[in-house]
């Protein structure tokens, strides 16, 4: 099964990683632009698997990402899917668990734009003013929890995070916030990560 | 690895609580296999119901959007009724036409205790909604009978099913009118709604008058208006007012009554 190769790659990918840390490479300063850490995550409705680059903001209070995300056709019964994800993730406090390694709780959003055909961001014009709202941007809220491990030794990561959320998207909750027939634990679904620092 | 083993733990959890531990995106059109087929699921159903007499009643509701608590009000209404042998919605099942949509609404339509058939509505086309209406339910244009009446569900969304709309298939489902007792039409856009302009509302209107259609049955205006006449014209209340239509059909005549609650 795809999916179980992907969560199995993931965490190879994450307890592996440190055995290819040798030697020190000497600490540039880097450009703005140039992100903090590269990314993947699977599912958190932003494409089966995303990929994407992230930067630390504001003395490390933010992680702020930006992401691609694809669903083949197989996975998602019909076209295949590209989404384009803005991703903001707030540590809450960092917990000091072991040597290198900390623990933090983490909530954010998401803002997802579908770059398929079959949603739009303007009402096309065979509809009349406000038939539709337009379709192809959705939010998403996340919790969850994060493990962040420092690599002494970096030879091509400076370390790593892995991360397990439970999120929904806006139209859910609002549906299982004001809606008796639909239950808030039915809205959620799980999502897990990996970052990779240099 | 304490930590780990309580996410891993979480993931457990999840998978056992959630109808999706995970998922990818809003658009997918992966409908569970017990909710697929429905329409001929419910037709067979249909088939089991015998009726010793040529009276009998159906239920007529539609637009639910996602009105979810509305529908269930409307279905437990129903389901009180042992008059009403069968139920007919009138489309837009979803409101964005969301997967997550169609299944609160399949979840929903399963508490009703009777057999209940669909036909597509404007805002099951948006998104990946047609895919998910094509597998959840099935056609998009079918026909049954039911106590040697006959009813033609037929999908007659113009803008946003970027189709031309099935005129040759429709008019064939009409033809063998004389051999039943009454033609029932069920679309989800009445004649003189937006989508129609005035060519297709005339073409729409001719074939009713041609083929002897008493009654010709919608829903997509969201407010309950009978229009009496050679063919007459009922359009459905909208599932958020807890609103909906009981049809009464009788040998060579039919009667409409709207309920509220």
């Amino acid at each position: 099964m795809k999916i179980k190769n992907i969560f199995i790659v993931s965490i190879l990918v994450l307890f592996f990683s440190n055995s290819y840390a040798q030697e020190t490479i000497s600490v540039k300063e880097k450009s703005w632009y140039v992100p903090d850490y590269v990314k993947t995550q699977f599912a958190g409705n932003i494409g089966l698997i995303s990929v994407g680059v992230g930067y630390q903001l504001f003395n490390e209070v933010l992680y702020s990402e930006l992401l691609y995300g694809f669903v083949p056709e197989s996975a998602s019964k019909a076209d295949n899917i590209h989404l384009i994800t803005i991703k903001n993730t707030f540590p809450i406090f960092r917990k000091e668990i072991g040597e290198n390694l900390t623990i933090s709780p983490i909530a954010g959003f998401t803002t997802t734009l579908d770059i398929g055909t079959n949603s739009f961001t303007t009402l096309p014009s065979k509809y009349p003013d406000g038939y539709y709202f337009p379709t192809a941007v959705h939010f998403t809220l996340f919790g969850g929890a994060l493990i962040h491990k420092d690599f002494k030794k970096p030879k091509i990561f400076k370390g790593v995070d892995f991360y397990l959320e439970f999120g929904t998207v806006e139209t859910y909750l609002w549906y299982a916030i004001t809606l008796k027939e639909v239950d808030l634990i039915d809205v959620f679904s799980a999502d897990i990560g990996v970052n990779f620092y240099f | 690895m304490k930590f780990l083993k309580v996410a891993l733990l979480s993931l457990v959890f999840v998978f056992s609580a959630c109808d999706h531990p995970f998922e990818f995106s809003v658009y997918e059109a992966n409908v569970k296999s017990k909710q697929q087929n429905t329409t001929d699921k419910n037709l067979k159903l249909l088939e089991s119901i015998l009726v010793e007499s040529k009276d009998f009643k159906f239920a007529f509701i539609s637009d639910v959007h996602f009105f979810y608590d509305q529908l269930k009000t409307v279905i437990n209404d129903i389901n009180k009724r042992d008059d009403i042998l069968f139920v007919i919605f009138g489309g837009d099942i979803a409101d964005q036409a969301l997967l997550r949509e169609y299944e609160i609404f399949h979840d929903i339509m399963s508490s009703l205790k009777k057999p209940y058939l669909t036909v597509i509505g404007n805002h099951d086309y948006n998104n990946n909604g047609a895919i998910i209406y094509k597998k959840m339910f099935g056609d998009y244009n079918y026909s049954f009978e039911f106590n040697n009446n006959k009813f033609i569900l037929f999908d007659d969304v113009v803008w946003e099913s970027d189709k031309e709309l099935d005129f040759d298939w429709f008019t064939s489902e009409l033809k063998n009118n004389t051999n039943f007792n009454q033609v029932f039409v069920i679309t989800h856009i009445p004649p003189n709604g937006d989508q129609f302009d005035d060519e297709l509302e005339q073409k729409y209107r001719a074939l009713m008058l041609e083929y002897n259609v008493p009654l010709s049955i919608h829903g997509h205006t969201h407010t309950y208006n009978f229009e009496e006449g050679d063919v007459s014209y009922l359009t459905a209340p909208a599932v958020k007012q807890k609103a909906y239509n009981i049809v009464s059909v009788k040998d060579k005549s039919f009667s409409v009554e709207l309920i509220e609650l």
